[in-house]
């Protein structure tokens, strides 16, 4: 038997399905775009492909991110935070912090080093500091997102931003490249501008991160500038699974897998 | 038009009541007085006088004034769903959007014309300058009288009796504008009948401790602040019984005010006055109980009618948000152990800084006692800034989190 674990973010679905043993089968990343079903239906899709698993054999379904009601044949719903606890102890045992920047919010996830969820604390009304606003900036920048993730490289200012906001940061991106400030200056202080956002949050949960394992999750994770600047910022390196992104759908696989009664 | 809508709905509870005396219920009781005060407020040949939170209704109610704290407006606004335009107009008069929506609301109601015009005015300096502000825009707005209470912020003796003295002359400030003198008479049975409703009332939070607790959410919602508005009234004896005999019946009979209760929530300050989805995603979705309101406790002790006004100093001083926050925390930790409290909400109501200055300190106290805090950061009022989405995950999260 198998279990799959759906993710329905603001900018990616993901789908993790797992068999009998939690052993992960096949993962998916499909962008949400503006209609969910048909991003819910392709990431499902493609993980049953990708595995050759059959529908009928999957035993039970967990979902969980914003868009979480959304899907059908679920047994269950169950919130982000609570999933990417459970999917980041399987990916990166004893984690006690957990980082998770997704497309319009993000969060800091305090663990008992068991995959439990002790604190949590997240991002108020306002996507600064998330992928939308790393996307906005890509944009105002002329790079691709994924490009931004190493064009920090070589910056030795000590650039801010004075702006957390995404649309007047946009704005001071535009002025600072006016000004002639070098790129890779003003990708890193867009990252720091995100680390010191998200160093609050973190600091909230677990104001002693002595001996602490950090770890992220979400889609940001992927930008080694932005993990650089948050393990720079905490004084405590913050570590990154293979398929960051997965973490959440993951946890909704093993919670559909617990709650089956394996 | 106000007075028509309040005048409909006491109407409409009364004569429902006529109809099917056993719809009779502690929440019919208490939104009947509070329609009946409603309507009072709006009746011509009322005398009138808005006021702050922490003034002494009780005394008021003595001298024959209408009175009511002017927050009361911006969370009937709110809860009717009309408050958008009264906020707007507060705005575009130049009120920042991140100041308290009760006030924006309050001041956007004034320039509108929906406010009862008062005879006079007493602001109250606690529980928060903001509020100040606006009774003082309200008396120039109005060109009406203000009577400021400066209310201490511990009870020493010469502090209680610095307020008592207000007290004093606040009454001979009352009868300048009324034309009627304190009855001290009338001001003994009246403080005769506050200490009876806070008996009861402190009778029926009690009953509330039971497990499962027959007190939910929609139960508790206001009922405290409110309530203060109807001390030394009849009305507050009437409706403080009719709580207690409804929790006490529950318990009898073995019903939960949430049923099948598995998580037991204490609730910070202020409810979220729109209609939101909270309590049903609470309540019903996940049994996760309301059964205590930081605002609806009693801090006080009785007062004596004889002599009423230091106890009354006593009282205002008492009340959760007044004074140190450290003596806040020790409140809510002692509302939490009494009411075997799993977690706390607190909404963090935006420009309050009771909400959201205080909320790390509240956060901290209520951990060491075992309680964990979901910070939910919304606007308690303004209907524009609310993400139900954003506040869905963070409530269930915290459920989680709690069930684990
Ligand atoms: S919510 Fe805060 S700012 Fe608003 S009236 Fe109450 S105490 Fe004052």
């Amino acid at each position: 038997m198998y279990y799959l674990g759906l993710d329905l973010g603001s900018l990616s679905c993901d789908a993790v399905l797992i068999d009998a043993d939690a052993n992960i089968m096949a993962t998916s990343v499909v962008p949400t775009g503006a209609k969910n079903r048909e991003a819910i239906a392709r990431a499902q899709r493609e993980v049953l492909e990708l595995s050759g698993v059959a529908e009928t054999d999957v035993a039970a379904t967990v979902s969980t991110g914003y868009g979480r009601e959304r899907v059908e044949k679920k047994i269950a719903t169950v919130t982000e935070i609570t999933c990417h606890g459970r999917g980041m102890e399987a990916m990166l045992p004893g984690t006690r912090v957990l980082i998770d920047i997704g497309g319009q919010d993000s969060k800091a996830i305090f663990l008992d080093g068991k995959g439990r969820v002790l604190d949590f604390a997240m991002n108020d009304k306002c996507a600064a500091g998330t992928g939308r606003f790393l996307e906005a900036m890509a944009r105002a920048l002329q790079v691709d997102i994924e490009e931004l993730a190493n064009l920090d490289q070589g910056a030795v200012s000590n650039l801010t931003l004075s702006s957390m906001c995404t649309v007047f940061a946009e704005s001071e991106v535009v002025s600072l490249i006016a000004e002639g400030k070098e790129v890779n200056e003003i990708v890193a202080g867009l990252n720091r501008s995100i680390a010191s956002r998200t160093l609050s949050m973190v600091r909230r949960v677990c104001p002693d991160l002595t001996g602490m394992a950090l770890a992220m999750s979400g889609g940001v994770a992927h930008n080694q500038g932005v993990v650089r600047a948050l393990s720079a910022a905490l004084g405590v390196p913050v570590q990154v699974p293979e398929k960051p992104d997965t973490v959440g759908a993951l946890g909704a696989a093993l919670i559909a897998r617990d709650r089956n009664g394996k | 038009m106000m007075y028509d809508y309040f005048n409909n709905l006491v109407t409409g509870i009364e004569s429902t009541l006529v109809a099917h005396p056993e719809k009779k219920s502690h929440r019919k009781a208490y939104a009947l007085e509070i329609a009946r005060l409603g309507r009072r407020l709006y009746t011509e040949d009322e005398r009138i006088a808005w006021c702050g939170v922490l003034a002494p209704f009780d005394v008021l109610n003595a001298m024959s004034v209408t009175s009511c704290f002017v927050e009361f407006v911006g969370a009937m606004l709110a809860s009717t769903g009309m408050v958008p335009d009264f906020l707007q107009e507060a705005e575009t008069r130049g009120f920042a959007p991140d100041t308290c929506g009760y006030h924006r609301a309050v001041m956007g109601a004034t320039y509108k014309d929906l406010m009862p015009k008062p005879d006079f005015c007493i602001a109250t300096s606690a529980p928060c300058a903001g509020g100040m502000g606006v009774m003082e825009n309200i008396a120039r707005h109005f060109n009406k009288k203000l009577y400021v209470l400066n209310i201490p912020q511990e009870a020493t003796e010469e502090s209680v009796r610095y307020l008592a003295d207000q007290y004093q002359e606040m009454t001979d400030f009352v009868t300048q504008h009324t034309g009627r003198p304190l009855d001290r008479e009338k001001l003994r049975e009246a403080v005769t009948l506050s200490n009876e409703a806070t008996a009861i009332m402190e009778e029926a939070y009690r009953l509330a401790q039971h497990v499962p607790s027959p007190a939910n959410g929609k139960d508790l919602a206001n009922f405290g602040v409110v309530m203060a508005l109807l001390l030394g009234t009849p009305a507050a004896v009437e409706v403080a019984r009719a709580y207690r005999d409804a929790f006490a019946a529950r318990i009898e009979r073995g019903e939960a005010g949430v049923p099948g209760e598995k998580v037991r929530l204490l609730w910070i300050q202020n409810r979220v006055q729109f209609k939101n989805e909270i309590l049903d995603l609470l309540e019903t979705e996940n049994q996760a109980a309301i059964v205590c309101d930081e605002l609806n406790a009693i801090t006080w002790d009785p007062i004596d009618p004889d002599d009423p006004f230091p106890g009354i100093a006593r009282r205002a001083i008492s009340i959760p948000l007044n004074g140190t926050v450290k003596r806040r925390v020790k409140n809510l930790q002692k509302m939490a152990l009494e009411h075997k409290i799993h977690g706390a909400v607190n909404p963090c109501h935006w420009g309050c800084r009771q909400g959201t200055g205080a909320r790390g300190m509240v956060a901290e106290g209520l951990k060491q006692v075992g309680v964990p805090v979901l910070n939910l950061e919304v606007d308690c009022v303004d209907t524009r800034n609310y993400a139900p989405g954003q506040i869905r995950t963070r409530l269930e999260a915290f459920i989680e989190m709690l069930t684990a």
